[in-house]
């Protein structure tokens, strides 16, 4: 009986120690499974979302600049997805991102241009808007006295009162059309004699006292 | 030798193709030339009435008729009718702008008016474009009590000469379009 009870005990701590051993192993075991399965539900929400973000990067319905949609593609190519949609959306917005890109550069390019061309116009016309007043005081002369004696006046600023005048009438096609060219004793008259003056000053050619001698202008 | 013989030839060939492009006229061009041969008959009708009008000092009537016959191709001339007289008499541009000044009316009042293309410029095998343009014109003479004493409306045509021309200005060669009036004939002439 002592005997009996003693084994007892012996087969307790062993079915006790085997139950304990049994347990951990089982408990390590899901652990991992619970790992695997959270890492797989991660994966498959990134390649989710990677597709979404690509998929609105390629039909322009993200609000994100050139800058981050760079970034978020970079990121996504890091994730390195093994899935074709994915590798073929990846392409596709790499292409797009590089064309956007180049559109913008050309737009920025014009957008220079524009500028350029408008502060070069801009100092042009303050530059010459003083010439143009003058030939303007003539065509809007009360009377011949007083457009006679504002052609003397300006015909002082001209070296003779032969200097050549240019009329352009177009400048379409790269080339410059002009009218016949005058002088400026007779055009100063025409204007009196038209009271219009539809012109604006495009070139003056001074000499070394500073007197014009050469006039080109623009008709409007 | 012959390489240069052929560089010779291609530059001729660009100089000439070059040449003529500037000669062909784009609808945007020939717009511009439209309108510098009507605006040249404005001039025209500035002219008369400057000339015809009495208030214009005898100095700048005869300074007007210069830069007027300047618009006209030489041996010109200008058709005169009248309510009064069947037949059409017609003068050289300077003995026109000569009688218009002596008109025997205290005042005159000349106005041109629907100033447009009969028919348009048209490229002749020598280059020029010749075109057409039609003007109505009312003529008012008031005696010296300031009574209107003659009114008529003539119908107009003056036919318009246009070349490209070039010339030499400060060192630049300067190509030019040449707008010359030709004879300006009466067609029809109303009270």
């Amino acid at each position: 009986m002592k005997l009996l009870i003693k084994n007892a005990a012996k087969i307790m701590m062993f079915l006790l120690a085997t139950l304990v051993i049994t347990g951990g192993a089982t408990s390590c075991k899901s652990k991992k499974k619970l790992a695997r399965e959270k890492a797989a539900a991660e994966y498959t929400m990134k390649v989710e979302q990677s597709k979404k973000d690509l998929t609105a990067m390629l039909n322009g319905t993200t609000t994100w600049t050139l800058d981050e949609q760079d970034t978020r593609l970079n990121t996504i190519k890091s994730y390195n997805i093994d899935d074709a949609e994915v590798i073929d959306l990846i392409s596709k917005v790499e292409t797009k991102i590089s064309k956007d890109r180049a559109e913008e550069e050309r737009k920025a390019e014009e957008e220079r241009l524009r500028l350029e061309e408008e502060n070069r116009i801009k100092n042009t016309e303050s530059k010459y808007q003083t010439i143009d007043n003058k030939l303007n005081t003539i065509a809007i002369s009360s009377s011949t006295e007083a457009a006679n004696n504002q052609i003397k006046t300006i015909l002082t600023e001209f070296a003779t009162p032969d200097v050549p005048v240019l009329i352009i009438i177009s400048n379409a096609g790269g080339f410059n059309d002009y009218d016949r060219p005058t002088t400026i004793s007779k055009f100063l008259n025409y204007l009196k004699d038209k009271q219009q003056y539809n012109y604006k000053v495009d070139m003056v050619k001074r000499d070394t006292l500073g007197k014009i001698i050469e006039l080109e202008l623009i008709k409007k | 030798m012959k390489f240069s013989y052929f560089w010779i030839v291609v530059i001729i060939l660009g100089l000439s193709f070059s040449a003529n492009a500037q000669d062909e006229l784009s609808s945007e061009r020939k717009q511009a030339v439209d309108s510098l041969a009507i605006e040249k008959v404005r001039d025209l009708s500035k002219y008369i009435s400057i000339v015809g009008s009495k208030e214009t000092p005898w100095s700048e009537a005869n300074r007007v008729i210069d830069r007027a016959e300047e618009l006209f191709m030489s041996g010109s001339e200008i058709g005169v009718s009248s309510i009064t007289k069947a037949e059409i008499s017609y003068y050289s541009v300077r003995k026109y702008f000569e009688r218009l000044m002596r008109l025997n009316y205290k005042k005159v009042e000349i106005e041109w008016y629907n100033i447009e293309y009969m028919s348009d410029l048209q490229k002749q095998p020598d280059g020029t474009y010749v075109g057409v343009i039609t003007i109505f014109q009312k003529f008012k003479g008031y005696d010296a009590e300031g009574r209107l004493v003659y009114q008529d409306t003539t119908k107009k045509d003056i036919t318009v000469y246009v070349k490209r021309k070039e010339t030499q200005i400060g060192g630049r060669l300067i190509g030019f379009w040449d707008v010359l009036l030709g004879d300006m004939r009466v067609k029809e002439t109303s009270k």
